[in-house]
This record gives C-alpha cells, structure tokens and sequence, in this order.
C-alpha cells in the first residue's frame, strides 16, 4: 500500500510539532524516520497509525483520503517504542488479542487463530515461549512479540516508533536483520522512527531526515551520503 | 493549507465517545450528590430549622458541653498516644530487618476488621465488673468501663493503625541512607531523629494525626458499648447526638451533629491542602 | 536484605530497636491482642463452642447476621462498580469543580458515622427531601427498610475503592490502550480487556476494605434501619441488645460467629487477589 502525507501539520498548543510536511511513500518500501530528538518523527508516525489528528492537511493510503480513518480502521501494524504489551495477557493472547477483537462475521475460528500465531512465533523465532507472559521475557523477545501481535491483523503497513532504541547494541543488530527480512517476506510498506543514522542507513530502502518539525532531506541511504542537501544533514549524518 | 475538521467520528484512541463521557461524569456527580452532598445539607438545614440562636442555646446546655468537653479530652489523650505508637511502629518496621514483620503489619491492621461493637465488647470482657480484673479495678477506686478510661481505651483500639498506615510507606520510599549518614556524622539517636526523620516525615505524621482525630472524636459503636452513657459523664458528642435524636430533640442533635460536621470540614480541608501543596511527602496512593 | 538463619533480626548501626520495638509490641499487646484474646477466651473456653453454637443457631441470630453479611455485600459490590467509574471520572475527565469533589469523596472517612446516619435518615425519612419523593413517584421506602440499611452502607464504604483504584488508573501507560486500539478492538473492548484485568488487584483490594468496615458498621445504620427484630436488625446492633441485658455470652457468641464469617470472606477476597497478582507475572 502506497502513502501519501499531503501538507501535513500539527500543533500541541503553542508548539509546533510539524511543520505542513508532505512525503510520498511507495508500495513495499522500507522507510527511516530519522532525526535528533523532538523533530516530530513519532508525532508523524502517530499521525499515520490514527493515534493523532493533524492539525491541517491530508493523508493518502492508495490514493484515497484516509485523514479521518479511525485507528481501528487504519489497520495499521504500530509497535510501540515501549513495545506496550498486556502484561496480565500471555504471549499467546497478546498476539492473538487483534484477531479475536474481530466482529464475529470476520473472526477466524479459534483453531485457525491458534494457526496463525504459531506461525508468527515462529517467523520471530521463539516458538517455545506462548505460554509466557511478559514480564517473563527479555527486551529483544519483548520486540519481537510486540511485532508478530502488529502483524497478527494482517496489517495494511507496519510502524514502529525506535523500535530497537530500548535495546543494547548487540542485540540491536540482530534484531535489524530480523526486520528486514520480516518486510521482505511481508512485503509490507513499513516506517520506523530511529535517531541512530547507522540504522537508518543500513537498514531502510529510503531514508527521511527530519528537524524541527520539518523534513530536510528524503532519499536513498546512499544518496544522502554522497548528496547531503542541507548543512544539518550533513551534520547529522557524519556525527 | 487546509484547515482540516476533525470529522465526527475521530478521537483520540484513548477517549471514550463524548457522549460517555458527560453520561458518566453526570451519572457519577449524581450519585455524590444524593449521598454524600444532600446528608450534609441536610444535617445544616436541620440544625438551623428553628433559628440560629436556637441552634446555638442547645450547644450550651451542660449536658451538651460536657459532651463537648469529654470528647476533646478523649482526642486529647488518644491521637498523641497513637501519634506516638505509630511513630515507633513505623521505626521499628522500617528501619530494621526482623523476622514476622508481616504478622506484626497484620496485627496492626487487624482493628481495621473488627465492628466497632466488637472492640467495645472486647473491653468489657477484660475490665467489666464481672471479670476478675475490673472487678478488682472497681474494689481500688479505678473503674475502666462505663467510665472515661474505657472511652479511651475503646477509641485508641478503633484508630490504632491510622498514624502507622501513614508513616510506614513514606518512611519506606524515603529508605535509610539520610539516617545512616547522621549516623556516619556522629549523631546521637535522638538527634537524628529531631534533625533528621522527624522533618521528613512530619507532613505525612500530620496526615496521619488528622485522620486519627477525625476518627477519634466521631467514633460511636465501640464508646457506646464501653461508656454506659451516663449523662454529663460518660457522654461523647457521637453518643449526645444519639440521646437527643431518641429523646425528640432534633435541633439539638443535628446542631451537635452539624459541629461534628464542621469539624470533617476542616478535617477534609487540611487533607486536601497537604495533599495538594506536600504530595512527595505523603504515601503514595494520597497523590493525585 | 536477607537474614541469617535462626536470627531474629539483622544487625544494624540504626540505633533505637530496643525503645521502638518496645513500645510497638507493648502498645499492640495492651491495646489489641490482649482485649482480642479475652474475647476469644470467654467464648472458646470460658462459654465453650457447642454453648456458643446454641447462641448462634437461632432465628433471629441468624437473620441478623445474614442481613449483616448480605447489605455489605450488596452495598460493597455497588461500591466496587461505582468507585471504579468515579476514579475513573475523577482521573480521565474534565469537568468544573473536578478537584472539590475530589476531595469530597473521603467525606465518609472525615464524618462521624452517627452523623451520617442522622442526616441520612432525615433525607430519606417518609417525611424527609427524598424518602417523601421516592415514596410518591414509587411507593418505595428507604428508611426503617433494608434499603436504607443499603444506603448506610454504600456511604461508609464510598471512598475505598475510589482511593484504591485511583492512583493505578494514574499510572496506566496509555500505550497499552493505543495499542489494543491500533489491533482494532473498540473501545469498549479495550476498557473490559485491557484497562479493567490491570484495575483487579486495587479494585478488590479497596473491595476488602469496604466490605470489612460494612459488616461491622453501626452508627450509621441504627438510626436508619428501624432495628425491626429479623427484618432489619443488624448483627452489631444485636451484640448491643445481649449487652444491655448483661448477656454477656450471648454477645461473644454473636462477635466471635461475626469475626468467623468476616475472616473467611477476607481471606478468600485476598486468594483470588494473589491469583490475580501472580496471572500478571509481576509478582
Ligand atoms: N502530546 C503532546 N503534547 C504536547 N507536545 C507534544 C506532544 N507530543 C509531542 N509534543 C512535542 O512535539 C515535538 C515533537 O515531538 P515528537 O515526539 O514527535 O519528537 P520525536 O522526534 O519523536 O523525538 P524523540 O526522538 O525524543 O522521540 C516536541 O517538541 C514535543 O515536545
Ligand atoms: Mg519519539
């Protein structure tokens, strides 16, 4: 599914979290949010997800008006940064939460719910651990149940907010691959939120630099390096 | 740039449908309203029904001041022994490791689910005429029940555990480093303990203490099983209230009841501004 | 801070155990288990359980006490589901005069409980504001009825819940929400799924505590109930009457048949409560 973000603003009171900002995403692509922090990178991803109202202009999802899609509409995949699983839930029934939240026309029976999220645990690798509960597993295990529950609905497009940012750095590295191959075999048209340029570079297929509220620069990891288009994401990028 | 309107159906994923919301809060203020907003009307109302100075003569019949009299003397005796108790209480649970603290936290809490009757009953047994130590006690010219220190005795089991309540979780968060630095320092104990806790814990004490009061001056089931209600004697206001209200004289027991009222007024009021202005300095689940 | 085997306590520059600890169990050893003890003396072994069993096992015992244990459920129960939407109110929503009501909600701690019962049964009297009301639009009387023992209750026990629930409302991380929303539930499935299971714990913790204080409560409930013999005379209030008459073992039959039930029901509120402690995982 294709993005489009049309003159997009939003202000909290008196500050402006987005400048109008406009962005067009292709279909299956892999794309970086990237910038220092309160540039308004989570504010835009939360403006895609439905969690919230721009203040002004538009968003596009396959070429119609989805602005005033509510969030369970959007059927956007959104992992939190602080993944924000139900704790008094296991493993099982967070990532099975969105199927059986389903009106009953559409709700698969409960074999086939049991299906499916075996096959997620073990598209995340860790097929042993349904029967646990949150507070049971590490942070890298945390992220990836928090990922197989966002991909349980058979979301439209994936979002993830610093999806590794509560990670230590090996950890991270693995976790990147891990994603990586999660959109490819998905093929989901996929944002993430990261302040790590490393990231961003190697991970996203087009990177978004962003800086108070405003996008300066988009584009193929590569060609930002070699084509910085502002002082800012020269800086930025070669810190 | 378009303005955008926020259509109808969007809100904020957090939020219940407008509609709900005002339902619930409506239906909520309701509810206070008929229970706890309209008695209190009501206990004024009643009290001034014949005219103020009508309200204020019954307040200065000698049985109603000596109502007055005993049940500050009561508080008087039984929130600085509490205060104290609570004190020591909350040091010896918080700042040391023993064995059956949890059994000692329960038996702390455990006047919290005994009825009041029952407190009262408790005090009967033990120093009544008919058991072998109040009946002594009689003999010796020191009766305890039907007497002032079986009130006592009766509102300091009902309040036991609202000083310590408070001041164990806030001693708790605030840990043990500052004393074991007074300590480091060459502080004596009781100087750490003026210099050091006391002014750490002195807002949440306050709370405490407040609380207890309230609870001391208006406890009616236990006093009224230990205290006989004998007239100008043995009669607390809770206990006056009762008196007047069965013998018809209803400006009376509501004026009564209507000083009582004030004084949860000011109770309420000095809980509210500790909460609002000392919030770090109170137990946790007071923060809000 | 683990201790070593077989001490009673660890060691400790702190000074002032001897003095605090003292004073602590000297105080609970005067003021509540010697007293408690006495009881439980004169009814166990002074009176004797099959004594105390003929006491008990009589019509009018019975219906006090079932009529105790009932109107506190009842009141508790109302408690439970109005305290959970009042916290809820009072911390989620905006409203005018949001912080005095607030503050108001602990009234019933901060009034004497005669007080309460007085003004209760003077509003809701056949002659009172609301009893005149109710009676004409319904027919239906409160005071001297067990619905106004309901009403007595449901005061005394208003602010428990709501004081429970209150601060771990506060501390939801709102992303949980978001993200039940972003899976697609309502929000209606979200609150029954999400916000209510991590509410339980508080909920019946503040439950216990208002269920506790209204089985033994008596000075609100005498002026309202009309203490009609078994129709509306609470248990309190019959240990109360074996007094008066100088029946002493009647009474400590009835306390110690109330503190029974009373424990019992707090020990199984406290099991379900650990349960659903340890489901959380957080232990
Ligand atoms: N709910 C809110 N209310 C008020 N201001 C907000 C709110 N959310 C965000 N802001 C403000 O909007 C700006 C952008 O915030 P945003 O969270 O989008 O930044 P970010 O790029 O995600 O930063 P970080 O890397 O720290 O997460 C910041 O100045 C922030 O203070
Ligand atoms: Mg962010």
């Amino acid at each position: 599914m294709n993005i489009e973000i049309e003159e997009i603003s939003k202000e909290f009171g008196a500050t402006a979290a987005l400048h109008p900002v406009s962005l067009s995403i292709p279909s299956g692509t892999l794309v970086a949010l990237l910038g220092p922090s309160g540039s308004g990178k989570t504010t835009l991803l939360r403006i895609l997800g439905g969690l919230e109202f721009p203040t002004a202009g538009r968003v596009l999802f396959d070429g119609s008006d989805a602005t005033g899609l509510t969030v369970q509409e959007r059927r956007a995949g959104f992992v939190f940064q602080s993944y924000a699983l139900f704790r008094h839930m296991t493993v099982f029934d967070n990532i099975a939460y969105g199927l059986r939240a389903r009106p009953r026309k559409t709700r698969p029976p409960a074999a086939e719910i049991a299906r499916r999220v075996t096959r997620l645990l073990d598209l995340i690798k860790l097929p042993d651990i349904g029967a646990r509960y949150p507070s049971q597993l590490s942070g890298g295990q945390r992220q990836r149940v928090a990922l197989a529950r966002a991909l349980a609905i058979e979301p439209r497009m994936l979002l993830l907010d610093e999806p590794f940012g509560a990670l230590d750095a090996k950890v991270r590295r693995e976790l990147r691959q891990g994603l990586r191959d999660i959109h490819d075999t998905t093929g989901l048209t996929t944002v993430f939120v990261t302040h790590d340029q490393e990231e961003a570079m190697e991970l996203a297929d087009l990177v978004v630099v962003m800086s108070m509220g405003r996008i300066e620069q988009v584009g193929k990891p590569e060609d930002i390096r070699a084509r910085p288009k502002t002082a800012f994401v020269r800086e930025f990028i070669t810190s | 740039m378009t303005e955008t309107t926020l259509p109808l159906r969007w809100r904020p994923a957090t939020t219940e449908p407008a509609l709900v919301r005002w339902g619930l809060t409506v239906l909520c203020l309701a509810v206070l309203g008929v229970l706890l907003f309209a008695p209190l009307i009501a206990v004024f109302a009643e009290a001034l029904r014949d005219g103020v100075a009508l309200a204020i003569a019954s307040l200065s019949e000698p049985d109603a001041r000596s109502a007055i009299r005993l049940t500050l003397l009561v508080a008087a005796v039984v929130v600085p022994l509490n205060a104290a108790f609570g004190i020591a209480a909350a040091w010896a649970i918080t700042k040391f490791d023993w064995r059956g603290k949890p059994l000692v936290l329960t038996l702390i809490d455990l006047p919290f689910s005994v009825s009041p009757v029952v407190a009262g009953l408790m005090f009967v047994l033990l120093f009544g005429a008919n058991s072998a130590l109040g009946a002594w006690l009689v003999a010796h010219g020191y009766p305890i029940v039907f007497a002032v220190p079986g009130i006592m005795l009766a509102t300091l089991f009902i309040t036991f555990p609202f000083v310590a309540r408070e001041l164990i979780p806030v001693m708790l968060e605030q840990g043990r480093a500052e004393e074991e630095a007074a300590l480091t320092l060459g502080a004596t104990g009781w100087r750490m303990f003026f210099t050091v806790t006391l002014p750490n814990i002195r807002w949440a004490l306050l709370y405490g203490v407040l609380l207890c009061n309230a609870r001391a001056m208006g406890e009616f089931g236990a006093v009224a099983v230990v205290s006989g209600k004998i007239r100008g004697q043995t009669t607390t206001m809770p206990l006056m209230i009762e008196m007047f209200y069965n013998e018809y004289l209803s400006v009376a027991a509501f004026t009564m009841a209507a000083l009582l009222a004030l004084l949860a007024f000011v109770t309420l009021t000095l809980k509210t501004a500790l909460e609002w202005r000392y919030a770090d300095q109170l137990a946790a689940n007071h923060r809000h | 801070m683990t201790l070593r085997p077989f001490a009673l306590r660890s060691p400790t520059p702190m000074p002032g155990w001897g003095l605090s600890f003292g004073v602590m169990m000297t105080t609970l050893s005067v003021i509540v288990l010697v007293p408690m003890a006495a009881l439980l003396w004169r009814g166990f072994i002074g009176f004797g359980p099959a004594e105390m069993w003929e006491v008990v096992n009589r019509p009018r015992v019975w219906s006090a006490l079932a009529l105790s244990f009932r109107a506190a459920l009842i009141a508790s129960v109302f408690n439970l589901v109005f305290g959970v939407a009042l916290a809820w109110v009072l911390v989620r929503y905006r409203f005018p005069g949001k912080r005095i009501i607030d503050a108001a909600v602990d009234l019933p701690f901060a009034l004497p409980t005669a007080v309460a019962g007085i003004a209760l049964t003077a509003i809701y009297a056949p002659n009172g504001f609301f009893g005149a009301a109710l009676d004409q639009a319904f027919g239906l009387k409160v005071a001297y009825t067990e619905l106004g023992i309901w009403i007595a209750l449901v005061f005394v026990g208003l602010p428990f819940v709501v004081r429970t629930v209150q601060p771990v409302i506060e501390e939801i991380d709102r992303e949980t929400e978001e993200a039940s929303a972003t899976l697609g539930a309502t929000r209606l499935r979200t609150l029954t799924h999400v916000v209510l299971p991590t509410l339980t714990p508080a909920a019946l913790t503040g439950f216990a505590l208002a269920l506790a204080r209204s089985v033994g409560e008596y000075g609100s409930v005498i002026f309202i109930a009309g203490n009609l013999p078994n129709v509306t005379e609470i248990a309190p209030l019959l240990i109360v009457i074996r007094l008066e008459e100088f029946d002493y073992d009647g009474a400590v039959a009835i306390a110690i048949a109330m503190l029974s039930i009373s424990f019992t029901m707090l020990l199984v509120i406290n099991l379900i409560q650990i349960m659903s402690r340890r489901r959380m995982g957080a232990v």
